[in-house]
């Protein structure tokens, strides 16, 4: 990539731990995100992508260790997560968008309740988006008149609507119908050119090896590879990412 | 076309083998001449006044069970038009009608004298519509607070905290489990003794409202856990605190699954009102016992009853209506 990377440090994960009762999900996650960098998560099912992803907005409680983002420790119970929250943006698997909003509503619900501003900022502002999108004459439409592709693109733009730091992509293309991912990568990586942080977990190999900055191979809850995309695709070091890119490829 | 009618369709090998054939009891001819049968019955073997009561009771019945099998072979006949199965249907219940005046012994004069004498009820009517008219205020009033009961006791459940749980729990179950009646005489006459003396018509609404909240709030809680969980995380991840995500995102859609039992709830509890009167509250059914006790007639009570389902019978209709249409547009949605 040519692109500049800072080397502010946005998110500082240290030895993070996760337990669903008995069940030893992360088992130890070191790392940092810079500003700016895109970060892919690749691995296993039930390797813990989601799991790490969702713990970094405590959507998850995280078990141990320490989620330092933009200095403050999130783990801390004193924080206010809700204001954390607010500065990261997550894009959902299953989009969940409010079925009982159209799309532009959808949108401007966060920033009217949360960021305060008035409904006409809101509006200009949820307009752009869907232009940015390329959804401004579906804003009307309510969710379940839109296609899958459709619905995530709004969902993206419901998250930047909040203008957060940073973007979690929870496999935003997995429920997608093959002919639609193209459309949703499509906006993933303008954001990307325009050098947003954003966290992806997911397998399109062509998005990753296009716009990502750094892959994280998460296998059985640890960091089992980190790398550039080329040096993860081209040369895998370990014999478990060898035999995970093997499956993906022999698709 | 389902697999059972399907089948129902193809024809035994018995009537494969006789095309155009009808089985002799299903035909039209055989229908007619039973039923020439029966009135003849009817005019010259059902008895008069005179007979013995053994005899009345042998006769009766064989006319009684001819008429009922006669309606039952039509009625069960899939080839048959449907008006033509109603016609049967309600004659065989004006039938079993008219034998009930004609030889049950009833009086009817006197049981005309007694519930049904509207001379009695000169003057009364102004009374019994107040009464309707507390009554009215009575629920719709309890009606809000125990929507507000509900909702509050829902919302705070669906925080999930254990101990706030264990209170709340114990305010349903018990609060399910007391009779309403039980209940309001409870706050009525028992409470004074701790110091708290409510109007009759105060411990009513109090009683109505924290009974009926109780079942407002498992309405609240089923439509508030028919949200698929994935809206909150949306929201929550957006910023949005909980009492934000409840009011915007879950109570919205919790809404169209909460409604129907809810309505039902209201209607029910519009009934129960009547129990206010064992405390004393001057609604529809204390007015008329009043009037009963007074005139020393019960017509009082029957017009209650006939006032009742006037106010009632539109509103559960409402009630069915209502569920049926959200449940159609659950489907699409």
């Amino acid at each position: 990539m040519n692109k500049e990377i800072n080397s502010e440090v946005m998110i500082e994960v240290i030895d993070l731990h996760k337990y669903f009762k008995e069940l030893h999900v992360l088992k130890g996650i070191s790392t940092k995100i810079t500003r700016g960098e895109v970060v892919a998560i690749m691995g296993p099912s039930g390797g813990g992508k989601s799991t790490f992803l969702r713990c970094m907005n405590r959507l998850e409680e995280p078990g141990s260790g320490q989620i330092i983002v933009e200095g403050v420790d999130i783990t801390s119970p004193y924080v206010d997560i809700n204001k954390v929250r607010t500065e990261i943006g997550m894009v959902f698997q299953l989009f969940n968008l409010f079925p009982h909003l159209t799309a532009i509503e959808n949108i401007k619900m966060a920033p009217i309740n949360v960021r305060k501003i008035s409904d006409k900022e809101a509006t200009e502002r949820g307009m752009a988006l869907l232009e940015k999108v390329g959804l401004v004459d579906k804003a009307h439409s309510y969710p379940d008149q839109l296609s899958g592709g459709q619905q995530q693109r709004v969902a993206i733009a419901r998250a930047l609507a909040m203008q957060p730091q940073i973007m979690f992509f929870d496999e935003p293309t997995s429920a997608l119908d093959p002919e639609m991912i193209g459309e949703v990568l499509d906006v993933m990586r303008a954001m990307a050119e325009e050098g947003m942080t954003m966290v992806v977990v997911s397998h399109e190999m062509g998005f990753i090896n296009e716009a990502a900055d750094r892959v994280l191979l998460l296998a059985d809850g640890v960091i089992e590879e980190e790398g550039t995309p080329t040096q993860i695709f081209k040369n895998p070091t370990q014999q478990r990412t060898k035999d995970f890119l093997g499956k993906i490829l022999s698709l | 076309m389902n697999h059972e009618s399907a089948r129902a369709n193809v024809p035994s090998r018995f009537l494969r083998s006789r095309p155009g054939w009808t089985f002799w009891v299903r035909r039209y001819e055989f229908i007619l001449a039973t039923l020439a049968l029966i009135v003849g019955y009817a005019v010259f073997l059902l008895p008069g006044e005179e007979a013995t009561p053994v005899g009345r009771g042998v006769s009766i019945g064989v006319f009684l069970l001819l008429a009922l099998a006669w309606s039952a072979n039509i009625l069960v006949d899939g080839e048959k038009s449907d008006w033509f199965k109603g016609i049967v249907a309600f004659g065989l219940v004006f039938v079993s009608c008219w034998l009930f005046y004609r030889y049950s012994g009833t009086e009817w004069d006197k049981l005309g004298k007694s519930f049904f004498n509207w001379e009695k009820m000169q003057g009364a009517w102004p009374e019994l519509l107040e009464g309707l008219l507390v009554t009215l205020e009575l629920a719709a009033i309890s009606a809000v607070l125990s929507i507000l009961v509900g909702l509050v006791v829902a919302v705070l459940r669906s925080l999930g905290s254990p101990t706030l749980n264990v209170f709340l729990i114990a305010y349903l179950d018990i609060f399910r489990s007391i009779p309403m009646i039980v209940l309001m005489v409870f706050i009525y006459y028992a409470l004074p003794y701790l110091g708290i003396e409510l109007k009759s018509v105060t411990a009513t609404i109090v009683a109505l409202a924290l009974g009926y909240g109780a079942y407002a709030a498992e309405s609240f809680r089923a439509g508030i856990e028919s949200v698929y969980f994935g809206q909150m995380e949306a929201a929550r991840a957006l910023g949005l605190t909980r009492l934000q995500t409840m009011r915007l995102v879950i109570l919205p859609q919790a809404i169209k699954v909460v409604i129907p039992p809810l309505t039902g709830n209201m209607v029910a509890m519009l009934k129960e009102t009547a129990v206010a009167s064992v405390v004393a509250s001057p609604e529809l059914l204390k007015r008329a016992k009043e009037i009963y006790v007074g005139k020393a007639n019960p017509t009082a009570l029957v017009a209650a009853a006939f006032i009742y389902l006037v106010v009632l019978l539109p509103l559960t209709r409402l009630a069915n209506w209502l569920e049926n249409r959200l449940k159609d547009r659950m489907k699409t949605r």
